[in-house]
C-alpha cells in the first residue's frame, strides 16, 4: 500500500517554476531521501507535502486521500526542521507535548506519550530542562521526539543534520536508522549529503534542477547510475569521468583515449568509432604493483593516507583522477607514475551528448547490500 | 512530463480559485489584521478625508461634505497674515537652532559614554541622563517656570549672588528660544545617544586592538576610529532630522510661551491649536496643517530617499 | 579594553577628564529634579526668598498636605492610571495581533499593508481634521475616547513587526504542523518569544499614556474625567498667575512655588518606580523600530 504518492507535482513561484512535476510512490514503512544538490527543488518538494507550499499542479495522495487543499495539520505528517524550531519557553517535556496539548489530548494520555518518546530517545534525564540548556545532539532528539510523539503516518525530515558536527552528524545519522527500524514509519528524508542519503536510504531519490534524476536503492544507485549527474553526485570521491573513443580490439570493444586503452564490455548500444564518456569509480580500480605493468597509465601528484584507505590523486592525460585503496602498503610515492587496470564490468558507458547510461551494462546488487 | 499540468494554471479562473483557497487557509490572519488597519482608516486616514475643509467655507451645522468650496481663499488669507508667516519664521528659526545646537550634543555624548571605563559609573550616569526623556512636558514645563521664576527660581538666585536684578525670563521674547532649545536639549539629548551607543557596539575590536598595537592614544582612537565608523549612523540621522524640520514640540512650546513672547515662541501647530480650536476658525486653521503636512511630507520622503543611498538601509 | 593598567599617562589623563565632563552633564540633569525636590520640602518663606539651593530649607511636609488634600488630585489620579492601563491593554490587543500578521510572507497585499502603515508616519492630517474626527465620532469628553483614540501608532507597529520577522519561519511552520491554528500559533509561540518586544512597546504606550498631556486638555471639558497631566497644568498655571494666591501664602508655610513643586514630585514618582524595568528594554526596543526596510 502506497504511503505517500506524488503525480506530477509542479511548483511554481509566480512565471517561475521549480519543481517540473515530480512522481514518486512511496511505500508504507518506507525510508525514502531526496537527495540533490542546494537549489534542485527538494526542500520545495517535501515542504509541499507537509503543506508548508502550496501546490502549483499535479496531486499529493497520503493513505489513499488527495491532501492538495488539505492544512498541514490535518495531513498526519510530522517534520523535524532543519534548526529543530524547538520552543525557547518551554522545557523539553513541554516542547514535545506541545503538539498534544494543541490537539487537546487528555492530561493523562500526554503524560504517558511524553514519557515513553523521552524513553526512547534517552531524554528522560533532561525532560525540565530548556533547549538552551541543551546540547546540539539533545535537541536533535528534542525535535525528533516532538515528531514521533504523535505517532503520524509519515514523517518528514528537512535536513536535520546540517546544523551538527561531524561526529555527531554520523551517530545521529545511525539513530534515525535505529529509530526507523523500530518505528517502521514512512519517512521522507532531505539532505544535500550523499553520505547521509546512502546509510539512511531504503531508497534514494536523485534530484536535479526540479527533476528526478533517478529513484532505486543506494547500491543500484552506486553500481548502475542513470547518467552522468548521478554517477557524480553519489560515490565519495565521484566518479572519474572521461570522453573515450570506442574501436574493435581483439577480444571486443576497446575504449581509447590519448593512445591509451581499456577493455570495454560487449554492449550491443557500442558502436565502433562513437565517442562515449567512460566512468571509473574510484574503488574499483586494480592499481598494478610494478608501474610499469601494462594497463592504464596515471601521473601521481598527491597521496592522502587515510589510516585504513589511501587516495591517490593523480592525471590521466592532464585531467584529474582519483583512486581509492585499501592496501595501502601499495600506495605510490608522491610524482611517481602508476599503471592500473578495471574490469570491463565495472566501468560505466555514457553517452557524450545526453549523459545517459547505456542499456544493457546493469550490475546486479549483491543481495546482502540490496 | 508535461510542464504546465494541474488545476492551478496561471488564467483568472484559476487565480480566483487560488485565492478562495488563500483565504479558506489563512483568514484568520486577515482577522488579526482588521482591526489595526480598521483604526488607522477611522482615526487617521478619514481625518485626511476631513482635510478638504482647508478648501472649504467649513460650518459645524452642514458638515464636511456639505460645506460650499472656496478654492484656495484660506491659504491666500494664510500668507496674508502676519501671524501665520511668522509662526512659519518661527517654526523654521527655532528647527535650525535646535538642529544646529541640539545635534552634536548626542554624539559627543555618546563618544564619552565609550570612553569611561568605570562600569558602575557609565551605567549610572547614562541611567540619570536618559531620565528626563521619559518625563512628561507638563512636567519640565513646571520645572522650568519655577526654575526661571523672578521672584523664587533657582537661576535669579544664582543671578542675584552676582548682583544681577531678577529677570522675568518667560515674558521676554529674546530669552523664549534659548529656554526652549537649552530645555530640549537637557530633555533629549542623553536619550538620543542611545542610537549612536548601538553604532559604536557594533565597531569591531579588533579595530581597537590593531590601533592599541600600533601605539594610537585613546583621544586618537576617538576621532580615527569610533568617529569615522559612526558616520553613516549621523550621517542618516542628520537626514532624518533635516527632513523632521517641521516637527517643534509645539506641546511644549503651548506650555511655555504667553502673548508676551508669540513674538519669537508662535510656530505654525500653535498657531493651528489658537486658531483652530480654541478660536473656531476650523478651515483657516486646517488649511495651516494642509500646508504643513505637504510641506513635511516632502522633507521626510526626500530625507528618506536620501538616506537609502547612504545606506541600504531606510528608517521604514 | 580591561588593560587599564597598560594606559599611557595621556590616555589616563584624557580618561580622567572625560569622566569629569561626563560627571558634570550628569549632575546638570539631576539638579533640578533634586532643585525640586527640596523645594517641595521648604517652607513657603524660603522658597518665596528664593534660598533653597540644595537641600530643604525649614523643611515641611505642608506642601505635600495641601496637594494631597485637593479632591481633584485623587480623581485625575486615579484617571491616570485607568487611561494607563486601560489604553496600553487596547493598544497591545490591537497592535500585536496587527504586526504578527503584517509579519507574514503569506499575506496577501503584505507590501500595500505596509504602505497603509507606513503611510501614517509620514503624513498627518494635522490637529485640526483629527479634532473634527474626534467630535464626529461623539468622541469628545469621554473615556473610551481617550483611550481608543490613540492605541495604535505607526512606530509601535513596526516595532513589533521587525521583532516578529526576526523569529524564524520555522517555528510557525512546527506549530502549524503541531495542528496550531494562527491565533495559537501568535498566543503560544510567537508572543512568548517576543516578551522583550512587547514590553518594550508595553512600556512605549505606558509612558506615553502617563505623561499625555495636549489631546486630554483639548478633549475632555468634564472636571471629572482629566488625567493628572491636566490637573497638574492647571494648577501650576492657576498658582503662577494667581498673585493674590501667592501673596496670601507668603507667611504661610506652603507658597505656589512649594505646591507646584510637591504636585510634579508626585506625578513623576509612579515613573521612577517603573523606570528602572524600562530601562532594560528600551535601548533594544528604539533600535529595533528604528533602523530597518
Amino acid at each position: 500500500m502506497p504511503g505517500v504518492r506524488l503525480d506530477g507535482i509542479v511548483k511554481k513561484y509566480g512565471a517561475v517554476q521549480v519543481v517540473h512535476g515530480i512522481d514518486l510512490v512511496v511505500e508504507e514503512g518506507e525510508f525514502v531521501v531526496l537527495v540533490g544538490p542546494s537549489g534542485c527543488g527538494k526542500s520545495t518538494t517535501l515542504r509541499m507535502i507537509a503543506g508548508l507550499e502550496d501546490i502549483s499542479g499535479g496531486s499529493l495522495t497520503i493513505d489513499e486521500r488527495v491532501m492538495n487543499s488539505v492544512a498541514p495539520k490535518d495531513r498526519d505528517v510530522a517534520m523535524v526542521f532543519q534548526n529543530y524550531a524547538l520552543y525557547p519557553h518551554l522545557n523539553v517535556a513541554d516542547n514535545i507535548a506541545f503538539g498534544l496539548r494543541i490537539r487537546k489530548e487528555s492530561k493523562d494520555k500526554i503524560a504517558s506519550a511524553v514519557e515513553e518518546v523521552a524513553g526512547i530517545l534517552g531524554l528522560t534525564p533532561y525532560l525540565e530542562r530548556r533547549p538552551a540548556d541543551l546540547s546540539g545532539g539533545q535537541r536533535q532528539r528534542v525535535a525528533m521526539g516532538r515528531a514521533i510523539v504523535r505517532r503520524p503516518k509519515v514523517f518528514l525530515f528537512d535536513e536535520p543534520l546540517s546544523n551538527l558536527d561531524a561526529k555527531l552528524r554520523t551517530q545521529m545519522r545511525a539513530e534515525i536508522k535505529r529509530l526507523h527500524n523500530r518505528l517502521g514509519a514512512t519517512s521522507i528524508y532531505v539532505t544535500h549529503d550523499q553520505v547521509e542519503a546512502m546509510t539512511l536510504a531504503d531508497r534514494i531519490v536523485v534530484m536535479h534542477d526540479g527533476r528526478i534524476e533517478q529513484i532505486g536503492s543506494p547500491m543500484d544507485l552506486f553500481l548502475n547510475p542513470a547518467n552522468t549527474f548521478v554517477a557524480g553526485f553519489l560515490g565519495s570521491p565521484p566518479m572519474n569521468m572521461f570522453t573515450a573513443t570506442v574501436v574493435a580490439g581483439p577480444n571486443g570493444p576497446v575504449a581509447e583515449f590519448h593512445g591509451q586503452s581499456l577493455e570495454l564490455p560487449n554492449l550491443d548500444a557500442l558502436e565502433i568509432g562513437s565517442e562515449i564518456t567512460l566512468g571509473v569509480r574510484p574503488e574499483f580500480v586494480q592499481l598494478n604493483d610494478d608501474p610499469n605493468a601494462p594497463g592504464v597509465k596515471v601521473d601521481v601528484d598527491l597521496v592522502e593516507t587515510l589510516g585504513s584507505e589511501a587516495l591517490i590523486h593523480a592525471t590521466l592525460n592532464g585531467s584529474p583522477f582519483v583512486i581509492r585503496t585499501e592496501t595501502i602498503s601499495r600506495a605510490p610515492s608522491n610524482a611517481a607514475q602508476q599503471s592500473f587496470t578495471i574490469a570491463p564490468e565495472l566501468l560505466r558507458i555514457f553517452d557524450v551528448e545526453t549523459g545517459v547510461a547505456l542499456p544493457g551494462q546493469e550490475v546486479a546488487v549483491p543481495e546482502n547490500a540490496a | 512530463m508535461s510542464d504546465a499540468t494541474g488545476p492551478n494554471q496561471e488564467n483568472g479562473e484559476g487565480l480566483v480559485a487560488h485565492l478562495i483557497d488563500h483565504f479558506k487557509k489563512e483568514w484568520q490572519l486577515y482577522v488579526m489584521l482588521l482591526p489595526t488597519i480598521a483604526w488607522l482608516v477611522v482615526f487617521l486616514y478619514k481625518p485626511m478625508y476631513g482635510l478638504q475643509i482647508a478648501f472649504k467655507d467649513y460650518s459645524i451645522f452642514r458638515g464636511i461634505s456639505g460645506s460650499p468650496w472656496v478654492g484656495f481663499e484660506h491659504f491666500e488669507t494664510l500668507f496674508q497674515s502676519e501671524q501665520f508667516i511668522r509662526a512659519l519664521k518661527n517654526t523654521v528659526i527655532i528647527s535650525f537652532y535646535t538642529l544646529i545646537f541640539g545635534f552634536p550634543v548626542p554624539i559627543f555624548l555618546a563618544l564619552m559614554f565609550n570612553e569611561v571605563l568605570n562600569r558602575w559609573f557609565k551605567k549610572t550616569s547614562q541611567t540619570i541622563v536618559y531620565l528626563p526623556h521619559f518625563i512628561s512636558s507638563v512636567i519640565i514645563a513646571g520645572i522650568v517656570m519655577t526654575a526661571f521664576s523672578p521672584s523664587a527660581g533657582i537661576i535669579n538666585t544664582f543671578l542675584g549672588w552676582f548682583g544681577v536684578e531678577p529677570i522675568y525670563f518667560l515674558t521676554k521674547p529674546e530669552w523664549f528660544r534659548p529656554i526652549f532649545i537649552g530645555t530640549g536639549i537637557w530633555q533629549e539629548a542623553g536619550f538620543q545617544s542611545i542610537v549612536y551607543l548601538a553604532a559604536i557596539a557594533g565597531v569591531s575590536p579588533t579595530l581597537y586592538e590593531s590601533a592599541v598595537v600600533d601605539g594610537a592614544s585613546r583621544w586618537q582612537m576617538m576621532w580615527k576610529i569610533t568617529l569615522p565608523s559612526i558616520l553613516p549612523t549621523i550621517i542618516i540621522m542628520l537626514i532624518i532630522r533635516i527632513g523632521n524640520i517641521l516637527e517643534v514640540s509645539f506641546e511644549m512650546i503651548i506650555l511655555l510661551y504667553q502673548p508676551a513672547t508669540y513674538e519669537t515662541a508662535d510656530v505654525v501647530n500653535t498657531f493651528i491649536y489658537r486658531q483652530g480650536i480654541q478660536g473656531g476658525q476650523y478651515d483657516l486653521a486646517a488649511a495651516a496643517g494642509l500646508f504643513n503636512a505637504v510641506v513635511a511630507f516632502v522633507l521626510v520622503i526626500s530625507a528618506n530617499t536620501i538616506s537609502k543611498r547612504f545606506s541600504r538601509t531606510s528608517l521604514w | 579594553m580591561s588593560m587599564k593598567h597598560l594606559y599611557s599617562k595621556g590616555d589616563r589623563r584624557f580618561v580622567l577628564i572625560n569622566s569629569i565632563l561626563i560627571g558634570i552633564f550628569t549632575l546638570s540633569t539631576l539638579y533640578p529634579f533634586i532643585y525640586i525636590t527640596s523645594l517641595s520640602f521648604s517652607s513657603g518663606f524660603a522658597a518665596r526668598a528664593g534660598t533653597v539651593v540644595l537641600t530643604p530649607i525649614d523643611t515641611t511636609i505642608e506642601a505635600y498636605k495641601y496637594v494631597l488634600a485637593q479632591p481633584m488630585f485623587w480623581i485625575s489620579y486615579k484617571n491616570t492610571f485607568l487611561y494607563t492601563i486601560l489604553g496600553t491593554l487596547m493598544s497591545l490587543i490591537i497592535i500585536i495581533p496587527g504586526s504578527y500578521a503584517l509579519s507574514r510572507p503569506q499575506l496577501k497585499g503584505r507590501r500595500f499593508w505596509n504602505l497603509v502603515v507606513a503611510f501614517t508616519m509620514w503624513f498627518n492630517a494635522g490637529l485640526i481634521p483629527f479634532f473634527l474626527n474626534m467630535r464626529d465620532l461623539g468622541l469628545l469628553d469621554s473615556y473610551f475616547g481617550i483611550i481608543i483614540g490613540f492605541a495604535v501608532n505607526g512606530f509601535n507597529i513596526i516595532l513589533l513587526r521587525n521583532f516578529f520577522e526576526g523569529i524564524p519561519q520555522s517555528f510557525e511552520e512546527a506549530a502549524r504542523m503541531d495542528g496550531a491554528n494562527e491565533f495559537q500559533v501568535l498566543w503560544k509561540v510567537y508572543v512568548p518569544l517576543s516578551k522583550p518586544a512587547i514590553a518594550t512597546v508595553s512600556l512605549f504606550c505606558i509612558v506615553a499614556r502617563w505623561n499625555g498631556f495636549f489631546w486630554a486638555m483639548v478633549l475632555l471639558q468634564d472636571e471629572q474625567k482629566i488625567p493628572l497631566q491636566v490637573f497638574l497644568r492647571h494648577t501650576i498655571s492657576t498658582l503662577s498667575d494667581d498673585n493674590e494666591f501667592g501673596a496670601s501664602l507668603v507667611d504661610a508655610t506652603y507658597s505656589a512655588e512649594t505646591v507646584t513643586a510637591a504636585i510634579i514630585v508626585c506625578s513623576i514618582i509612579p515613573i521612577l518606580i517603573i523606570y528602572p524595568f524600562i530601562q532594560r528594554y528600551f535601548e533594544k526596543g528604539i533600535l529595533l523600530g528604528g533602523v530597518k526596510e
